[in-house]
């Protein structure tokens, strides 16, 4: 087979106006989804063979501008200027023609050979809205294709225009941006000494100068630098007094004005709107979801039915998960004769995997039901619902999705804030998150309110906990926002897009990148660190105990006559061993070594060695306890470990309640972490977190020990 | 008179901008320049942010930030004035197009 000929294709657009749809529709099964170097945005890529062409398409982020006060325009910009795609398709909601033809002015201006495909003009045309294509075709200097990817129209056409605009075949009189004269006389001045500068050579010497005009930072940290810049500068400051004396306003209103007026001119000669503007169906909606009184009741209700869906529906596919392993491990184990290797392979390797995989199930099923909210419209909606609560604590509405979700598990949380679109936004609500309690610290509370207080109390204290995680964490906020955060946070002007019926195969693609990524990347990482722990818990192995419990095995199978006893006995004697082996390990040393620093929280080391293993996942707590108080394997609902607790003198009300305090709030799970790590990029934000996670929870445990201890 | 001064229902014009950086640039791009007609469609459950529609747009934007849109009430709930085209006609007018 001879080597076709490669097309790269950026799809530029508004955000929401159905380019991911396009995306999909024309590229199908052939994706690939990466990150654009140095941010944590999705850059997804497909190919379609046509024609005796690959035609490769870069799906670049949505954006309203081209300014360079976004990371998503700043990737789009920097892609078009300096990778060169062959053609930059300009994705335009038709019925929205107006307002994405922003875009498509500033896309003429960086002078890429542009393709418009005008998509959902089945919707444009149900709407009754009429738009003489050829006619803006000829006012825009770039072919229009009229598509809808939800039907699957046009998709052909559009690539047809591809290939042969690419070769040459079809051409059309490109058009320039003209604006009024003071702006041009400027643009061309600084296009004149730009042109001087041979750092810049090959450069879009107009689209920077205009660019320069609008104040734009990026353009201008390019440029400083270089001996022309005083002449620049002097001539940028001309100009400024020129337009504010005739129009009381600077370049940068002026030229974004001109857009609007070409845009307006270009929509007066080519489109028909329909007489009378019908209230629409998303007026209809809005009018119940955005209600000053039901609104919020319903945003919990969309908010509990998510949550719902990913917990109840994924917490039995888990648990199957959890079974499957299990039974997995109990299949392997009698095939392995050597202890040791057994040990590994199904503590270490099965145990591991397991906890990774576990996960899965929640993750794709919250992203199943954020997905669908986000392409349906309403997660706008909810930012402007709770905004108001999350701005006081310096957070943005879209914040409050992350964090609810984080009652159930971190991780998706986590992966959950890329909505959000602003960096400092963004890590401030991944540092909270871990602050809501989430699903596996549960059988912690559990077995300790249950153990040292009765039932009416035991929710009591539960809920009271919970409420706790929540205004720590929103307080965090405020510190970090407060400190060393950037405190400006994302202005929140924010378009409430019309409603839509999502497209199953975006929603579930969208879920299946995020397994993916999780499986991918966190996977590695959560692997290892549940390998280290297990060789922590295991090693090293005393020869000791070992001998004493092959001595003592020998005694009770030779002395002890009654089956029933003697299998008692030897249980007995094994997790005795078992809690010896566990404290001579380095995980009990670790608890050893940490007991002077818990001991003002009430914590002894045993307590000390179920935190370090805990780090591999919370629940593990409790089982760490059982192993400890020489009662093998158990889980929460176990009576005789509620009752162990109970008389250990080492125990009561006030421990309990600070070792809750301080299960919730000390660093998350291993798996937790290595998401965090992969969503923030660097490990300085998370080792940061983390020692402010582990001094907060000695604190708050701390205050909670001692003044229970003086009231109960 | 300010955005954020308008009642629920009020119909008005921008007049100008005066804030700075990243908000205007939004403001700038999300197309509220001189002359845009828009309407208060509501305001959020808690009292802010507010909603507003210009041009097949719905925008929300926080009280903090409407404080910045310079506007000229014009028109009543219901009345048949045209939204968004009045820049176009002062450009025809002034004879930039």
């Amino acid at each position: 087979m001879t080597q076709l000929t490669e097309i790269t294709v950026a799809l530029a657009g508004n955000p929401n106006c159905g380019k991911s749809s396009l995306f999909n529709a024309l590229t199908g099964s052939h994706q690939k989804v990466g990150n654009f170097s140095g941010v944590t945005i999705e850059k997804y890529e497909g190919y379609v063979d046509f024609k005796g062409y690959r035609i490769r398409f870069v799906d670049l982020p949505g954006t309203y501008s081209l300014t360079a006060y976004s990371p998503e325009e700043l990737v789009t910009r920097h892609y078009l200027a300096m990778e060169h795609p062959d053609i930059v398709v300009n994705v335009i909601e038709g019925p929205n023609l107006e307002r994405n033809l922003l875009l498509t002015t500033q896309l003429m201006e960086m002078e890429v050979e542009l393709l418009v495909a005008l998509n959902m003009y089945d919707e444009v045309e149900a709407q009754g809205m009429e738009i003489d294509v050829k006619q803006l075709q000829q006012l825009l200097g770039c072919h229009i294709i009229p598509t809808s990817a939800k039907a699957r129209q046009g998709l052909d056409r559009l690539l047809d225009h591809i290939v042969r605009v690419y070769s040459g075949e079809i051409q059309i009189r490109k058009n320039k941006l003209a604006f009024r004269p003071e702006i041009e006389d400027a643009v061309k001045a600084v296009q004149a000494e730009i042109r001087h500068e041979p750092a810049l050579d090959g450069r879009k010497y107009r689209w920077m100068a205009l660019k320069l005009l609008e104040n734009d930072r990026e353009i201008y940290r390019e440029v400083h630098q270089s001996p022309v810049w005083l002449k620049i500068e002097r001539i940028l400051q001309q100009a400024m007094e020129t337009t504010g004396k005739l129009y009381q306003a600077d370049p940068e209103i002026l030229i974004t004005e001109d857009r609007h007026a070409l845009i307006r001119g270009a929509m007066e000669e080519c489109v028909r709107m329909p007489e009378a503007r019908k209230r629409s169906l998303t007026d209809y909606i809005d009018a119940v979801v955005l209600n000053r009184i039901i609104g919020l009741p319903v945003f919990f209700g969309v908010v509990w039915l998510i949550f719902h869906m990913t917990f109840t529906l994924g917490t039995p596919l888990m648990d199957a998960l959890d079974q499957l392993f299990t039974s997995i491990a109990l299949w392997v184990s009698p095939l392995l004769t050597n202890e040791m290797l057994r040990s590994v392979i199904v503590d270490g390797v099965i145990a591991g995997v397991g906890g990774v995989l576990v996960f899965l199930p929640n993750i794709i099923l919250l992203f199943i039901g954020l997905s669908f909210l986000e392409a349906s419209g309403y997660m706008a909606r909810a930012a402007f619902v709770v905004d108001k609560v999350m701005h006081r604590f310096g957070l943005h509405g879209k914040s409050f999705i992350p964090m609810i979700t984080g009652f159930g598990c971190s991780i998706p949380a986590i992966m959950a804030t890329r909505t959000l679109k602003s960096p400092s936004d963004r890590l401030a609500t991944i540092m909270i998150i871990p602050f809501m309690s989430c699903g596996a610290k549960l059988p912690v509370y559990v077995l300790l309110a249950g153990a040292f207080f009765p039932p009416a109390v035991a929710a009591n204290v539960m809920f009271g906990i919970y409420m706790l995680g929540v205004l720590l964490g929103l307080l965090t906020a405020l510190l970090l926002k407060s400190t060393i955060l950037e405190k400006e946070s994302e202005p929140f002007v924010m378009e409430l897009p019309p409603y839509r019926w999502p497209t199953l195969s975006s929603v579930l693609f969208q879920s299946r990148v995020k397994a993916m990524m999780y499986l991918r990347k966190a996977g590695t990482v959560i692997l290892l660190a549940v390998l280290l722990i297990w060789t922590a818990s295991n090693f090293p192995k005393s020869a000791a105990i070992e001998r004493d419990l092959a001595l003592e095995t020998a005694r009770i199978e030779a002395t002890v006559l009654d089956e029933e006893a003697k299998a008692l006995e030897l249980t007995a004697v094994e997790n005795r061993a078992s809690a010896a082996q566990l404290e001579y390990s380095m995980a009990g040393r670790t608890g050893k070594l940490i007991e002077p620093v818990i001991r003002p929280l009430g914590f002894d080391w045993r307590i000390g060695i179920a935190l370090v293993t805990g780090l591999a996942a919370k629940e593990v707590v409790v089982s760490t306890m059982g192993t400890i108080y020489s009662l093998g394997d158990v889980d929460e609902e176990d009576t005789e470990l509620k009752n162990i607790l109970k008389h250990d003198p080492a125990f009561d009300q006030a421990t309990a309640l600070s070792l809750m305090v301080f299960v919730l709030l000390y660093i998350p799970c291993v798996a937790a972490i290595g998401v965090m790590k992969k969503e923030v990029g660097s490990w300085r934000p998370v080792l940061l977190y983390s020692s402010y996670a582990l001094t907060v929870a000695w604190v708050f445990s701390f205050i909670t020990y001692n003044v229970a201890r003086l009231i109960l | 008179m300010r955005l954020s001064e308008l009642q629920v229902g009020d119909k008005a014009e921008v007049t100008g901008l005066e804030v700075e950086g990243s908000v205007r640039r939004r403001l700038l791009d999300m197309g509220l320049i001189s002359g845009t007609r828009f309407k208060v469609l509501r305001v959020a459950p808690l009292g802010d942010p507010v909603e507003i529609f210009f041009k097949g747009m719905y925008l929300s934007l926080r009280k903090s930030e409407a404080e910045g849109v310079l506007v000229s009430k014009q028109g009543r709930i219901g009345d048949s004035l045209p939204m968004g085209r009045q820049l176009y006609r002062r450009r025809k007018q002034g004879g930039v197009l």
